[in-house]
């Protein structure tokens, strides 16, 4: 067998590259699944909702320990809200990425 | 006979061992933890030890998730964010790996436990956080301060913060609820092979069908299974980025 010539790794090079653009064009269609989509929204918004109501569990009790304050039961009230509030921040922002993502690849097509 | 379907997630002890007040025992969760460590560390290992220029089909699979992992960094990051390499790819492999060594049959999914995906979002967001402090100091903080009129900074600041603080909970439960509800759903179809078969006559012949559909659910879970991967490493890559560059966007 002959010593390759620069010339056919060069060319080789090429077809590499061409097919691994390919590759990465085909990965990139598959579009999220709408279970997916779903489950994402789900999430954002029941984790701030909890983390919310957390916060404001936590608040009240250490309002009541440490500084002997009866706040019960508003930090919660309005920490739980504000969590709400931040849920559907989340959610906004979660949907506006998609968005993004989905206008890019009908641009793509 | 083994028909609960949450019993597959059960941490069992293997060797016990109490220190003081904690229980520190070996379980068949840290078992299968070092399972996904070994198969990850040994297929990397052994695909690149023979290294050739034209690659053998497990050198090409190593190959595949190195590229893969670092276009989604240069995507997201850019290419000062290349320094997070390993953090992300070991994630990402860790991930991956759990999720298809518990597809197994008998095998324990490691991802199905919230302590373990929360560990890991925990550890995504400190580095965020402390990345986010060394890079910025604290204009860091200016993170939770959207643009708006100050009299609605009272309110959004707040709110921000919060949201921010769902992330690693968020992160954490996603992994964790896609990989449990799947996994139960296996196993009460395998319920119902097992319920239809045992019955006898018309119904042994419809127990076809819960098997047919396991075969469909367990094609779907090979794909949350890298989904799921593919989703915590984009997101960590996202919250780093934002740490990386504070508000200008990629």
């Amino acid at each position: 067998m002959p010593p390759p010539e620069p010339d056919d790794l060069r060319r080789l090079g090429e077809r590499i590259d061409e097919a691994s653009q390919r590759g990465a064009q085909r990965a990139k269609a598959a579009p999220p699944t709408s279970l997916g989509i779903a489950f994402r929204f789900a999430t954002e918004m029941a984790s701030a909702l909890l983390v919310g109501a957390g916060l404001g569990w936590g608040a009240d009790w250490a309002f009541e320990h440490w500084a002997h304050i009866q706040t019960r039961p508003w930090g919660m009230v309005v920490l739980f809200v504000l969590g709400a509030a931040a849920g559907i921040r989340n959610v906004m922002a979660a949907a506006k990425e998609l968005n993004a993502e989905m206008a890019k690849k009908d641009v793509e097509k | 006979m083994a028909m609960n379907p949450m019993e597959q997630f059960e941490v069992r002890p293997i060797v016990p061992l109490h220190i003081g007040p904690y229980d520190l025992s070996f379980t068949n969760q840290s078992l299968f933890m070092c399972l996904v460590v070994a198969v990850v560390t040994l297929f990397l290992t052994l695909a690149m030890s023979r290294r050739r220029l034209v690659p053998s089909r497990t050198q090409s699979m190593a190959e595949i998730s190195y590229e893969f992992v670092a276009n989604m960094i240069h995507s997201t990051m850019g290419e000062d964010g290349l320094v997070f390499f390993p953090f992300v790819f070991a994630i990402f492999m860790f991930v991956l790996l759990s999720n298809f060594l518990g597809l197994l049959p008998g095998a324990f999914t490691v991802t199905s436990q919230i302590a373990v995906t929360f560990a890991l979002a925990s550890v995504v967001i400190l580095t965020m956080v402390i990345t986010g402090f060394i890079k910025h100091g604290v204009r860091f903080l200016t993170l939770f301060v959207p643009k708006a009129p100050w009299y609605l900074l009272l309110l959004l600041v707040p709110i921000e913060i919060i949201s921010f603080l769902t992330r690693p909970v968020s992160l954490s439960v996603r992994l964790f609820a896609n990989m449990l509800a799947g996994h139960t759903l296996l196993a009460v179809f395998a319920g119902f092979v097992i319920l239809l078969g045992a019955a006898g006559g018309v119904l042994s012949v419809i127990s076809i069908a819960p098997m047919l559909l396991i075969v469909a659910i367990f094609a779907l879970e090979m794909l949350v299974a890298f989904l799921q991967a593919y989703v915590f490493a984009i997101l960590t890559c996202i919250y780093l980025n934002e740490a990386l560059h504070l508000h200008d966007q990629h």
